[in-house]
């Protein structure tokens, strides 16, 4: 494949059903990249003690699309030789150990991709309008990233 | 303006709306999202809300309190979208127009 042929492309959706690590790699793979790197966000059974029966998530689904074009756009910037970028992010009702997100980036050599990954995530985990409620036998907790700018201030 | 009040804005058009004052001048319809707790609260997930076309964020937020009291609970947990631009509670002068989409954005929990 030439490579003007294989255009940088941003791969984002945000769906209830099951995510796929094969699908999200696949996405990605690239004849010109060495790297392929991934985050996968699984769903774990205890918070503070307390048993998680299941997770429930919701989104501002265009604000949230948005917001993850631009963090790629960011990634494009800032690590310029990424070739591909996959965010699938489940919503609805995410069984435990199940996966609530995976990310995939590929680049020609592995440093731009495993850092890239991490901006990714961290920064999605900052800015995506998408929220998260902890189902536990009793009761339930919409939860609140540490990494959100606006919240845990002047409690 | 500053008053000698404890308020240091109290513009006319943050009085509010007054009923069948749609699309005046002084007063745009907007739509308002809820989301995560802020649905929970409010009881919906969305409406049309009236709402003066110039006012700040601050006051943007008492209108939708006056229509959902049981907001008033999140008011320092939340920020706004107003056309999927985040913009915190405070001074910021928004300048509406008709149709404009403004959600409540409880913190977020994405990830």
């Amino acid at each position: 494949m030439d490579e003007r042929k294989d255009v940088p492309k941003d791969f984002i959706k945000l769906k209830s059903e099951k995510l796929s690590v094969d699908e999200v790699s696949e996405l990605v793979i690239s004849p010109y990249c060495g790297a392929v790197s991934l985050f996968i966000g699984t769903t774990r059974n205890n918070f503070e003690g307390k048993k998680v029966i299941h997770l429930e998530y919701e989104a501002y689904t265009s604000m949230a699309e948005t917001e993850i074009k631009k963090i790629c756009r960011d990634v494009r910037q800032k690590w310029p030789s990424v070739k591909h970028i996959a965010v699938h992010h489940r919503l609805g009702v995410v069984p435990i150990t199940e996966a609530s997100v995976i990310i995939a980036v590929s680049s020609p050599h592995r440093a731009e991709s495993l850092e890239a990954v991490m901006y990714c995530i961290n920064t999605l985990k900052a800015s995506v309008p998408i929220w998260k409620k902890e189902i536990y036998e009793d009761e339930y907790s919409w939860k609140e990233n540490k990494e959100c700018f606006w919240a845990n201030s002047e409690k | 303006r500053l008053s000698s009040g404890r308020r240091r804005h109290r513009e006319p058009a943050a009085e509010g709306c007054p009923p069948g004052d749609g699309g005046s001048m002084r007063c745009q319809q907007v739509s308002v999202l809820y989301f995560a707790r802020s649905a929970e609260l409010a009881g919906l997930r969305s409406e049309t809300l009236s709402v003066p076309r110039q006012i700040t964020s601050l006051q943007l937020w008492e209108e939708i309190v006056k229509v959902h009291p049981r907001l008033a609970v999140i008011r320092d947990q939340v920020v706004f979208a107003v056309q999927q631009e985040y913009v915190l509670l405070g001074d910021q002068l928004l300048v509406l127009q008709p149709g404009d989409e403004v959600a409540i954005i409880p913190p977020i929990s994405g990830g």
